[in-house]
């Protein structure tokens, strides 16, 4: 707990911050709004640039961080709707034989706070993998097989059993709505590697966004320029990329050349204003961008093997496998931060399984068990995972007991789940605490959602307790003033 | 003397303890004096500043520290700040500012520090503000703080310059310049000036001939006519509107689950655009928004205006409840704070507030004042009504009396003539006699039609004798059955005989004792149906309903209506799907029978012009007539309360941890009187009263921050940044006001002008200051970067709204239809996927209603409309004090290639075709459209060349022009402003 050795009354010291401000020149329009982040003269080189002497610099420019980073891009498979802990990689041999007896056990889900309910056994079975020998459910042959590149978290906990601010939490860290996402946090702290492809990239389930919508992927009180631009595996990538009446380059060309004169004389009289010459600059980088993104997501220069390899081609895993290899290429490219969906819309179209458990699972399992394998594997053999970090989860997991009189639907539980993580510098094959033997509640070494956000930004080169952003009189932290300190048993 | 010489590696390994004091002095004076004198002393107490209030000039002033604490710990001396600092690994303390101290320097330091920190008095620089009194705190210091000192109106400078001396505002400003040797910019251009101004006040451009007239107006007061004609047009309340919008993070929809809408809301949408419309004093603005429902002259629009407590963010289904209900208040509370008073009320929730001198109980008293604020749901739980005020009442009546005594008036007049018509028919037509037979009801059900109850119809499936339709018909052979004829489950109807063939007939006889003088038929048919009464076709029907409809039939009935017994007859066809048939006669039988006739006979009789006038004497009845003027409760969603609730300090904000029990009160820095809750301040015994106290504070005149923080506002919106740049906190991290005295001269301004608004903007366009040029100069870019002095106007890009507007008003579509539920866009299907439920994320208007202004774009916090989003919409969730101004390629791809601006593109080159087929003149046109200047040969040449290009490429003259419109939509000179 070294961050909360700080003497106690600096409240994030703005009185230095903002003499500092005056000293480099501040005051320009969004001052006041804008934050600063520790250790990076991001914010002096934008106020330098009011000047009119220093050039603009693109909000989304690449930044270092502040300390040595394991991971340079995050990509987070978020399994919307609640994966359930023990019937996927949370394995509870002893609750078998429970199956349809009636217990004892505190639950909090969308039915309400309960005292006990029949027991729900995992209705899969487990096998052990690899090295470390893990069980894994049978939901995942082949995600099994890579469990010696994977540290599991059984013990996560979030604050709400509720979708939509338990999703709000997961990707914001906090249960209210307004605050900027895991993503946008990723993209302000380091910018985008490729000035020609957005930094934070959300693929959707073909069934529509999760519940909130463009809430999960929000730069919240952060400018626009942080928030997650939704991105297609197939078609036109990126929204407007494409000129909606069809204009092919050369015209565009002519254009922009035509454009560029008409905006250079009225720039000839007002060249102290580096707002229109910055305007003038994007229409280039945008020019750029309409040929990289569509480069991005054309899989013809990826070899059959590869594609067979994320399942694409195969109807359950060709959309989820194309989203998988999308992914690997956009880290190729640089992109930051990747979030990708399994599950959308409402009820069973994502992991929700209130009802039919075994369908649900069975389904969604098995659209995105071999391309997440696939991923895994070509990362690794492309020497990425290394610097790439996989996040795997949902907003939170699934109760051991019946949510109905009848049939093996489960309700959520936020008092403990499963996630893990591979790559980017985290340990494989191992996994880290413990649920109660019927995997109702965290039992050993709990983890909170902010933990897990903390690794991550850990292992991207921040200290998680000072990456801030000044806003509302308060310097704001993803994980909050109270700060959280990352996983230390897997880094 | 022993250390002297002795390496950096040899201090560090000897032990501070062991060192006399005399040695310490020395190694003090030999080591450490050099580094704090080149890198402290400077800021920190050897000159007049005193940074941070912190000395580092003796040891005294160390050991107490400055604004963030002692830099010196000796109990601890590793923890102390002064090496947090200078160790540079907490970006948010780092010190020196310039960069990082060498690591040996750092070494010595820590040394220094470990040993006690001892100081050489010699070198001691004592100074006189030692003692510094925290900020925190509500004491001496901080109650002489500038922001909370009450408004006072300062003196206006005396500045020679004659032209700079007639406005108070501009004294103020040349002021400031002339003792930082700066000079002001000369005026504008006027194009560039009426641009500003439009934009400024109603957020739309001038028209070219607007421009014109303005430019060719050489008159004194030709800018006040302009600024006067901007105040009055209702645009202007849009706008500024808009601005208030931001403040009140205003959203229609509740922000989690299913995002759902709330109903009714944007009632509070117009109520404001119509507050800033009618100039509704401030004051009386902030007291509707708070307390508009215990004000004791409500009214239906202060009701509406609580719609205030009900824009904020809730949570339909939360995790802990007691939690959610502080959340929803907190939101309200910090809301009202940042925009009423610019102050961060909010910090201090969990603890007291960290920089400013507001206690936490602070906090929890202010809370008190919305503790009984009823709960968020859905639906219609939030709405109250909205006119149901002893005055509305009133006004209601009135309006009847005036609509009894309208008719009294005409009915005289018709009376007249009708005696005249009498007399003068009995003459020209003996053989008609007018019957004074009974008057009946107003709408009388002669033949009512199946919806309640089956009426019995005589029909037949078979093709009957040509006469059917006439009342003389032999239909004893038919069927008889109850209406309506068709099958189950065709929408809208209700079918009790079975007609399932291709045609039916249909014949049902009724009575009339009077000729009527309307005659209104309700019908339901699928599909094709003609309708016969009394063997006269009078209306054809085609096609299919799927509910019953009104027609007025009167007209076609005229001629064959008679008393006694009338018969209607319906033919029906079908040819595919549902089918259905029933109808029913309503008729007004209260008209006289001399109304009747005078239809026939009245321009024979009267004469054509007196005819006419009694037609229209009967027109202007039968409207007054048909006003239905039931006094009908409207709603809106606004406040209530429910219960009375306690409110204690609540440790670390957790509702689960009451500390002390509070009572409403002002935050105490404000030196406000104690709060008391007279007696009937309430709405009734509905509410407590407490929320109009609130307000009359708030509102007060003697409040120091009110007055201030909206003259603050009005200035920001105009000049693009306020006096005070930070403007929803003017607290100690806020900005600094730039011209504290001005802002205080505007404060008072603004209470003294009865708190209305558009003579403050009036009065602050009509300064020089105002109307400076934007132009750059190398005396103030080189000393005055920022502008800080004001020695030009600023530039600025367009929001959101002026930019969408803009391009509809420039392509001639843009709608200026007001007020009313929120209006939809058409968006890209990317966009509307992202949602949970992609086919029910966004409505569908028409392309009338989607071309209206962007204030009236539908808010849904989870779907921002995704072109205002591009450009830095205000974020819906928290108070926005100022929109942010980026400029990112998505932007650009926005402008190039979406299908709003291509769609735009292709009508502005419609318009420029219907106005000219020559091409220079259609260039030089869309410049001057875009940019309220006339074009220049160059402009001219290069439009030309560029569709001359295009066309030698295979395009056509018309696809051309339209690639030039969408260059002219992405011109930086269209979307800034000088």
């Amino acid at each position: 707990m070294a961050n909360m050795e700080k003497p106690m009354n600096t409240f994030c010291g703005q009185t230095s911050r903002r003499e500092f401000l005056h000293q480099v020149g501040g005051g320009f329009t969004s001052l006041a709004l804008t934050g600063m982040m520790a250790g990076d003269g991001f914010l002096a080189n934008q106020a330098m640039a009011a000047d009119g002497q220093t050039p603009w610099e693109n909000p989304l420019k690449p930044k270092n961080p502040p300390l040595p980073a394991k991971a340079k891009h995050v990509i987070f498979l978020f399994m919307y709707g609640g994966p359930s802990q023990v019937d996927t990689f949370d394995y509870k041999p002893k609750m078998y034989p429970l199956d349809g007896k009636t217990i004892q056990v505190k639950t909090f889900g969308r039915g309400g706070k309960k005292n006990g309910g029949r027991v729900v056994g995992p209705k899969w079975q487990f096998k052990q993998y690899g090295q470390c020998g893990k069980h894994v459910s049978d939901l995942f042959p082949h995600l099994g097989q890579q469990s010696d590149k994977i540290a599991y978290l059984h013990s996560m906990t979030a604050d709400s059993p509720i979708h939509g601010s338990a999703m709000l939490m997961m990707n914001s860290g906090h249960v209210l709505s307004g605050k900027p996402s895991l993503g946008s946090w990723v993209n302000y702290g380091l910018g985008s590697e490729n000035e020609n492809l957005p930094g934070y990239v959300v693929m959707l389930d073909p069934t529509g966004g999760p519940i909130s919508g463009a809430k999960n992927w929000t730069s919240g009180y952060m400018p626009a320029a942080f928030q997650g631009v939704t991105v297609n595996a197939s078609g036109t990538p990126i929204l407007d990329l494409k000129n909606a009446r069809g204009m092919s380059r050369e015209e565009q060309r002519t254009m922009l050349d035509a454009l560029n004169k008409y905006n250079s004389r009225h720039l000839s009289d007002r060249t102290d204003n580096s707002n229109l010459s910055a305007r003038i600059a994007s229409y280039e980088l945008a020019y750029k961008m309409q040929m990289s993104a569509p480069e991005a997501v054309d899989f013809d220069q990826e070899k059959e093997h590869v594609k067979a390899l994320y399942g694409i081609g195969d109807r359950r895993t060709d959309d989820f496998g194309k989203k998988c290899l999308l992914a690997r290429r956009l880290v190729e490219r640089g992109v930051r931060f990747i979030q990708i969906y399994s599950g959308g819309n409402h009820n069973d179209a994502n992991w929700d399984a209130h009802g039919d458990l075994v369908k649900n699972h069975s389904y969604h399992a098995g659209n995105t068990d071999k391309p997440i394998a696939g991923l895994l594997q070509d990362l690794e053999q492309r020497g990425l995972l290394d610097e790439t970090l996989i996040v795997w989860g949902g907003e939170f997991g699934r109760q051991p007991t019946a949510e109905y009189a009848r049939g093996t639907g489960r309700d959520h539980n936020s008092y403990g789940f499963t996630m893990w993580m591979a790559g980017g510098g985290i340990k494989g094959g191992v996994s880290v605490g413990q649920t109660d033997e019927i995997g109702s509640k965290a039992v050993e070494n709990r983890f909170h959602v902010k933990n897990l956000h903390a690794t991550i930004l850990t292992q991207l080169g921040f200290d998680p307790n000072h990456l801030s952003y000044f806003y509302r009189g308060l310097d704001q932290r993803l994980v909050g003033v109270e700060g959280a300190e990352p996983i230390k048993q897997i880094i | 003397m022993i250390f002297v010489g002795v390496s950096l590696a040899g201090w560090m390994s000897v032990q501070a303890q062991e060192l006399s004091d005399a040695a310490k002095v020395q190694f003090f004076d030999q080591k450490v004096l050099g580094i704090l004198k080149e890198n402290c002393f400077k800021c920190h107490g050897a000159e007049k500043r005193l940074k941070g209030h912190f000395r580092v000039t003796s040891r005294k002033g160390l050991l107490e520290g400055g604004d963030i604490g002692p830099a010196i710990n000796l109990n601890e001396p590793e923890k102390s700040l002064l090496l947090e600092m200078i160790s540079y690994k907490d970006g948010d303390h780092e010190m020196p500012p310039k960069e990082k101290l060498p690591q040996e320097q750092i070494d010595i330091l820590t040394q220094w520090v470990k040993m006690g920190a001892p100081f050489n008095p010699k070198h001691e620089i004592a100074g006189e503000a030692e003692k510094v009194l925290p900020n925190t705190q509500v004491n001496e210091r901080t109650r002489a703080y500038w922001a909370y000192q009450p408004i006072k109106r300062p003196a206006v400078p005396q500045v020679a310059d004659k032209a700079w001396s007639a406005s108070a505002i501009d004294a103020f400003i040349l002021d400031r310049l002339n003792k930082a040797q700066l000079k002001p910019n000369g005026p504008a251009d006027k194009r560039q000036l009426i641009r500003r101004a439009y934009y400024g006040l109603i957020g739309l451009p001038p028209t070219p001939e607007e421009v014109q007239a303005f430019v060719d107006d050489q008159s004194a007061n030709a800018f006040e006519k302009v600024v006067d004609n901007l105040l009055a047009r209702p645009q202007y309340g849009e706008k500024w509107g808009r601005h208030w919008l931001d403040l009140v993070r205003y959203a229609e929809t509740n922000g989690y689950e299913r995002d759902s809408r709330k109903d009714l809301i944007w009632k509070y949408r117009d109520y404001v655009i119509r507050a800033f419309n009618e100039d509704k004093p401030y004051d009386r603005f902030i007291k509707e928004q708070l307390a508009g429902d215990e004000l004791p002259d409500k009214t239906g629009d202060s009701i509406t205006a609580t719609g205030f407590y009900r824009l904020g963010i809730w949570d339909d289904e939360p995790a802990d409840r007691p939690l959610a209900r502080y959340d929803y208040l907190d939101d309200i509370l910090r809301t009202a704070s940042e925009t009423f008073l610019g102050m961060t009320v909010g910090c201090a929730r969990c603890h007291d507030h960290k920089i400013d001198p507001i206690p936490q109980k602070d906090y929890y008293t202010l809370l008190s004042f919305f503790s009984d604020i009823s709960p968020h749901g859905k639906g219609g739980t939030n709405h109250v009504p909205i006119n149901d005020t002893p005055a509305d009442r009133a006004k209601h009546d009135a309006k009847v009396t005036a609509k009894q005594q309208n008719e009294m008036v005409l009915t005289g007049k018709i009376s007249a003539l009708e005696r005249e018509f009498i007399a003068g028919l009995a003459k020209k037509h003996p053989e008609l006699k007018i019957e004074s037979g009974p008057k009946g009801p107003r709408n009388a059900r002669v033949l009512p039609d199946s919806i309640a109850a089956g009426q019995e119809w005589e029909y037949t499936t078979v093709q009957p004798a040509g006469n059917w339709f006439e009342i003389a018909f032999d239909d004893s052979k038919w069927k008889k059955g109850l209406g309506g004829f068709g099958t189950a489950g065709t929408p809208g109807s209700q079918v009790r005989t079975t007609w399932n063939t291709k045609d039916i007939w249909l014949r049902k006889d009724f009575g009339l004792q009077g000729v009527p003088s309307k005659l209104v038929l309700k019908i339901h048919h699928d599909e094709d149906a003609v309708v016969y009464l009394n063997g006269k076709k009078i209306i054809e029907l085609k096609g299919h309903l799927s509910n019953y409809m009104e027609i007025d039939v009167t007209q076609a009935s005229v001629s064959v209506l008679q008393t006694g017994r009338n018969t209607l007859a319906i033919h029906c066809r079908q040819t595919g799907g549902g089918q259905y048939i029933d109808a029913g006669l309503t008729a007004d039988t209260a008209a006289t029978p001399a109304e009747v006739l005078a239809r026939k006979h009245g321009a024979e009789v009267l004469g054509a012009a007196r005819y006419a006038e009694w037609v229209r004497l009967q027109k202007a009845l039968a409207a007054s007539q048909a006003q239905q003027l039931t006094f009908e409760i409207g709603k809106a969603m606004a406040v209530a309360e429910r219960g009375r609730q306690k409110t204690w300090v609540l440790a670390r904000g957790n509702p689960q941890l009451q500390g002390e029990e509070v009572a409403p009160a002002f935050p105490q820095i404000l030196d406000a009187d104690e709060a008391t809750i007279p007696e009937g301040y309430g709405n009734g015994n509905q509410t407590t009263g407490k929320r109009r106290v609130l307000a009359e504070w708030m509102a007060s005149k003697d409040n120091p921050m009110t007055a201030k923080v909206m003259a603050n506002r009005l200035w920001q919106h105009h000049f693009g940044r306020g006096i005070v740049r930070s403007s929803n906190n003017f607290g100690y991290i806020g900005d600094e006001p730039t011209h504290p005295e001005l802002l205080n001269w505007l404060a008072a301004e603004l209470i003294e002008g009865g708190w209305t608004l558009k003579r403050m903007h009036k009065l602050i366009m009509m300064s020089r200051a105002y109307q400076m040029a934007s132009s750059g100069q190398s005396a103030g870019l080189k000393a005055d970067p920022n502008n800080d002095l004001f020695w030009r106007f600023d530039m600025r890009r367009l929001a959101a709204e002026e930019i969408r507007d803009s391009i509809l008003n420039l392509t001639g579509q843009l709608n200026l239809k007001m007020a009313g539920p929120s209006i939809y866009t058409e968006i890209p299907h990317e966009v509307a996927r992202t949602a949970s439920r992609p086919g029910a994320a966004w409505g569908r208007s028409s392309k009338e209603d989607a071309a209206r202004r962007s204030v009236y774009i539908f808010v849904k916090r989870s779907l921002h409309e995704p072109f205002l989003a591009s450009f830095d919409w205000a974020d819906t969730d928290n108070t926005c004090d100022v929109r942010f101004v980026t400029t990112v390629p998505t932007q650009t791809l926005t402008m190039l290639n979406s299908k709003f601006l291509n769609d735009s593109a292709e009508v502005l080159a419609t318009r420029l075709q219907t106005e000219t087929k020559e091409e220079r003149t259609q260039v030089s046109r869309a410049i001057e459209l875009a940019t309220s200047r006339p074009a220049t040969e160059a402009d001219i040449t290069d439009g030309v060349k560029l569709m001359n290009t295009f066309k030698q490429g295979g395009m056509d003259a018309n696809q051309a022009l339209q690639r030039f419109c969408l260059l002219v939509l992405n011109l930086n000179e269209f979307v800034y402003l000088d």
